[in-house]
């Protein structure tokens, strides 16, 4: 293995059995060769075994980086996208904790009358529960605390709940037989974000990062905003893991902007650090960084190199990103006067607006606080009081503007809510626990059919009874909307053609396209 | 004489001649009476019935197909057979196979149509068709012997022919009822839908034929159209819609909440009155919503368009023209990216597809001057991403060399919309953006003559100020 030059514990020590030194001073020396000796060495070079093994053959070989070369545009030597796509940029609007689809979108009008009733054994069939109900000792039917009514042309049923979302039901695909297989926060997160229940793969954003490349160059691919939380819900952790490039290069992963603050950390130059000397000295570590890539071909040497690059322009992009006194008196009007307080969901709804507008391929808005296992009708209403405005205004702002035709919307948890009750149920409240078998969430904007509702669940909200959509048809049918076969978006890693879907066959759901 | 020797000869081959065929005979009439009398022994009263009768009816769509299967090898056993004559023998044991499925199905067929309640012209006629062609195949039944035998050779082959006639039309009503009426010529190709006159009449149809009539086709005409009149009313004509029923006038033109066909369709599903009957489903919210606003309208049997109703066209997506091949410029097209900073990226990785016209990253810096430099490239961009640049009104004059364009960028530059008639040129051009743009209504009003532009984006410009929040709506018009 060639020497990186920056290491210097592996010199050569020099070997005193081959000098030309007195045979007495030779066995004084051996005598001298320890334990401590041996387990040194000994571990420097289980070391090296370890990093070699975990680079595995990237490192040595260089080649599985998808651009080959340092600057080549991502999409055009992958030959993506496969072919026409609708929707240019994406939007995911992402709900973590597990929305309620029992109190939101999943009416069920005669589960009023089975109030305190247990649900049948044969809906629940034979299914595990988490630990946090699996101890019930009866599973009684909570209807939801809130009235539904129809709204638009379609008559589509909404909850109380969500009055602004209501008002655009004609303009969204609502699929309530989206389904997952993890029934606890972080395995479902990941499986509905990475397409797989471990860390380590590739999230959305950085598949999609990688398969179509950069609009704006001098903004970042794939962006993540996080709204501020609120300590009165129950806030399940979020961590960088759901926008890791996994085994793709790191110029994939998402790009935070803090809720707080500097959207961007240490951006703003130092005093007396003016661009050019920043620009010099850009240029010095590149120059090192490329000597380095020449050197050992580790591609991961590039990445720094384009992210030190990105950084060096988001400091004129992002500036001018994050100010929004240019908005007109409508957008606040629009998104409601809550918008003008950074980290708020409505605050990153407009910035996820203002993103699109400047070409960024994936923006991912989180939002938590969705995990209600006591007190729903306490919570619930805080939090879509949050969310509910920032979702209509975002997509009625991409549609008026006329960002909606190219750009696809995204709204989903990574599960739903039980239909009974977590703990104790009386009239004014009940509990939630998790439900992996059936939740609702909804698409909109490029590609997608609008104004309709896909998708149907049993009495109980329990089991999905027609059209099911699995996170892997669910994260396929995204991909479609922007040009990608999810089948042939594939990346060599641990000798799999690995893709975002997953080994288990995943189908396009037709029935949500234009 | 040579009449009724004639006669007396015909009826010697005719008439059965041994007791067990004139009992084979009797009874076969006997029972092809009770097969025609069907109908009224069993009336389908359109209302369900007992839960075993649709559990053991809804096996008809599985075992119709075995009579269908014999009946089509039928023909050929018997074609086969004049070379081997083994084969006609078992053809004896097929067609008295044939006839029983027929029976079973006939008989699991009124089991379903009586069990699930279901009714309507197209239900009736398949029922005919069933009884018509398990009647034809007993009547093969009894006249192939004679056809065997070679007394009356034609009889058999002209029943086996209209009974083979009758399945084919009997088993495309069945389809009807399961796929819809539409199911086999959904998907035929243009070409041969215009051959065979299935095209669409026209696209430009009413409001009344395209979204009033299909409504009342589907929920209404089963109980009020030629196969049945209910109430002395037909709804499958505009006419006989106007002229109601034996109880009067169901639209009031004009005045929706006096026009009883509105009433009976928003009363609630329970009431007695309540329309459509017998626990078919009712309208769909929207639905009613087209029906009122067209009857508040004038339920004009002309107008295309209603007031207050703006409807989410189905309109053919514009297919794709194909750009011609650039790859010699494929150089050009990369050193584009270095010296303009604005970039040509491909649609996708057919290269017909065109190519995109970024310009984000130049932004500012990029105007009329810049674009020129694209002209080179123009039949080959699909989609032009200008904005926020500095282009303007003079951008319009290489704009309309881009024949190919399709989606045009133009929101928040410095355009004010004088000169934009010259884009006419542009026939695939289906999207403009002006927002932020100082444009006004009159400068966009030569873009309606551009019959391909189905969406202009307008937001916030003298020509549409921004609207209050709850009403905002792109302009998306409807209609060339």
């Amino acid at each position: 293995m060639k020497q990186h030059p920056l290491c210097t514990d592996t010199e050569h020590a020099p070997n005193v059995m081959e000098m030309n030194v007195p045979a007495g001073l030779k066995r004084e020396w051996a005598e001298l060769q320890t334990r401590r000796h041996f387990l040194g060495r000994s571990g420097k070079v289980l070391g090296w075994a370890a990093m070699a093994s975990l680079l595995g053959g990237r490192a040595l070989k260089g080649d599985s980086h998808a651009n080959g070369q340092y600057g080549a545009p991502a999409g055009e030597s992958l030959k993506l996208p496969h072919f026409a796509p609708k929707a240019k940029r994406a939007i995911y609007l992402f709900m973590s904790g597990g929305p309620s689809q029992v109190d939101l979108w999943d009416y069920k009008p005669h589960l009023t009358d089975l109030y305190d009733k247990d649900i049948p054994d044969s809906v629940r069939g034979a299914q595990q529960l988490t630990g946090m109900t699996a101890g019930q000792a009866r599973f009684p039917v909570a209807p939801s605390h809130w009235a539904f009514k129809r709204y638009g042309e379609t008559g589509t049923w909404a909850s109380d709940l969500l009055p602004y979302t209501a008002r655009m039901v004609d303009d969204l695909a609502i699929i309530k037989s989206t389904n997952t297989e993890a029934i606890n926060h972080e395995p479902a997160i990941m499986l509905m974000n990475t397409g797989n229940m471990n860390a380590g793969k590739p999230c959305l954003g950085s598949w999609l990062a990688y398969g179509l490349g950069s609009m704006n160059d001098n903004l970042p691919t794939f962006m993540v905003l996080q709204s501020k939380l609120n300590t009165k819900e129950n806030n399940q952790p979020v961590s960088s893991r759901l926008w890791s490039s996994g085994f793709l290069s790191s110029e994939y992963a998402g790009v935070g902007l803090r809720s707080a603050g500097d959207p961007v950390l240490y951006l703003t130059d130092p005093d007396g650090v003016d661009r050019r000397v920043r620009r010099n000295m850009l240029d010095a570590v590149n120059e090192i960084n490329r000597q380095t890539y020449e050197e050992l071909g580790d591609p991961e040497t590039n990445a720094r190199i384009s992210q030190y690059e990105m950084a060096y322009r988001m400091q004129t992009s992002v500036p001018e990103l994050a100010d929004f006194s240019k908005e007109p008196k409508s957008t606040w009007d629009l998104y409601g006067p809550e918008a003008k307080d950074p980290g708020t969901f409505a605050y990153n709804c407009l910035m996820a607006r203002r993103l699109a507008e400047r070409g960024v391929r994936f923006t991912q808005v989180y939002k938590r606080g969705w995990d209600m296992h006591d007190n729903v009708t306490g919570i619930l209403p805080i939090i879509t009081g949050e969310t509910d405005r920032g979702c209509y205004a975002l997509v009625t702002d991409l549609k008026q503007r006329g960002l909606l035709d190219d750009t696809l919307v995204v709204w989903a948890g990574e599960f739903g809510r039980t239909v009974y009750s977590q703990g104790g149920l009386s009239h004014d409240n009940y509990g939630r626990d998790h439900h992996p078998r059936c939740y609702t969430t909804w698409m909109t904007g490029g590609g997608v059919r609008t104004g309709i509702t896909y998708g149907e669940t049993d009495d109980y909200s329990y089991n999905v009874v027609k059209d099911p959509v699995t996170v892997r048809d669910f994260n396929a049918t995204i991909l479609h909307c922007l040009g990608i076969d999810h089948n042939k978006l594939t990346y060599k890693f641990q000798g799999l053609d690995q893709k975002l879907t997953g080994p288990v066959p995943a189908s396009v759901v037709q029935g949500l396209l234009a | 004489m040579k009449i009724r020797e004639s006669l007396a000869l015909f009826a010697d081959s005719w008439l059965p001649r041994s007791r067990t065929t004139r009992v084979q005979w009797v009874s076969a009439l006997a029972l092809s009476v009770a097969f025609v009398l069907l109908p009224w022994i069993v009336r389908l009263d359109g209302k369900p019935h007992a839960d075993w009768e649709q559990f053991l009816g809804r096996f008809h769509p599985l075992a119709v197909h075995l009579p269908i299967g014999l009946l089509v090898l039928l023909p050929l056993l018997e074609i086969a057979g004049a070379h081997r004559p083994a084969l006609r023998e078992a053809a004896v044991f097929v067609l008295g196979l044939a006839f029983l499925s027929c029976a079973g199905s006939l008989a699991l067929g009124f089991l379903l149509a009586f069990g699930g309640g279901s009714v309507g012209t197209v239900v009736t006629r398949h029922m005919a068709g069933g009884i018509a062609l398990t009647i034809g195949v007993l009547l093969c039944v009894l006249t192939r012997p004679w056809w065997v035998s070679g007394s009356v050779d034609r009889i058999y082959p002209v029943l086996l022919a209209s009974v083979l006639l009758v399945l084919v039309w009997t088993a495309d009503q069945g389809g009807t009822l399961t796929h819809g009426s539409n199911y086999l010529t959904q998907y035929m190709p243009a070409g041969f839908k215009r051959w065979s006159g299935l095209a669409e009449a026209s696209a430009a149809g009413s409001f009344y034929e395209k979204h009033i009539n299909p409504i009342l086709d589907a929920d209404c005409t089963g109980c009020h159209g030629a196969g049945q009149a209910k109430g002395g009313l037909r709804m499958d004509s505009y006419e006989s819609l106007m002229k109601g029923g034996k109880d009067g006038a169901v639209i009031v033109a004009g005045s929706p909440e006096k026009s009883p066909l509105l009433t009976r369709v928003t009363l609630p599903p329970g009431h007695k009155q309540f329309m459509p009957a017998e626990g078919k489903p009712p309208l769909r919210a929207e639905e009613i919503a087209w029906i009122k606003a067209w009857i508040q309208d004038g339920a004009s049997p002309t107008a295309t368009t209603v007031a207050g109703i703006t409807l989410r066209e189905e309109r053919a997506e514009l297919p794709f023209q194909p750009v011609g091949d650039y790859s010699a410029l494929m150089p050009e097209i990369r050193q584009m990216d270095q010296t303009q900073g604005a970039k040509l990226k491909l649609l996708s990785s057919k290269p017909e597809d065109g190519l995109i016209l970024f310009t984000v990253d130049a932004a500012g810096s990029f105007g009329d001057e810049q674009l020129r430099q694209f002209q080179k490239f123009a039949p080959y961009i699909v989609e032009a991403e200008l904005g926020r640049t500095a282009v303007t009104n003079a951008s319009f004059d290489t704009l309309k060399q881009f024949t190919h364009l399709r989606a045009l960028h133009l929101e928040e530059t410095r355009v004010t919309g004088d000169g934009l008639a010259k884009l006419a040129p542009l026939t695939q051009l289906t999207y403009l953006n002006l927002s932020g743009t100082q444009v006004t209504a009159a400068a966009v009003a030569p873009l309606s003559a551009m019959k391909n532009l189905r969406h202009v984006y307008l937001y916030n410009t003298p020509a549409q100020p921004a609207p209050g929040i709850g009403q905002a709506q792109p302009i998306a018009r409807s209609q060339p």
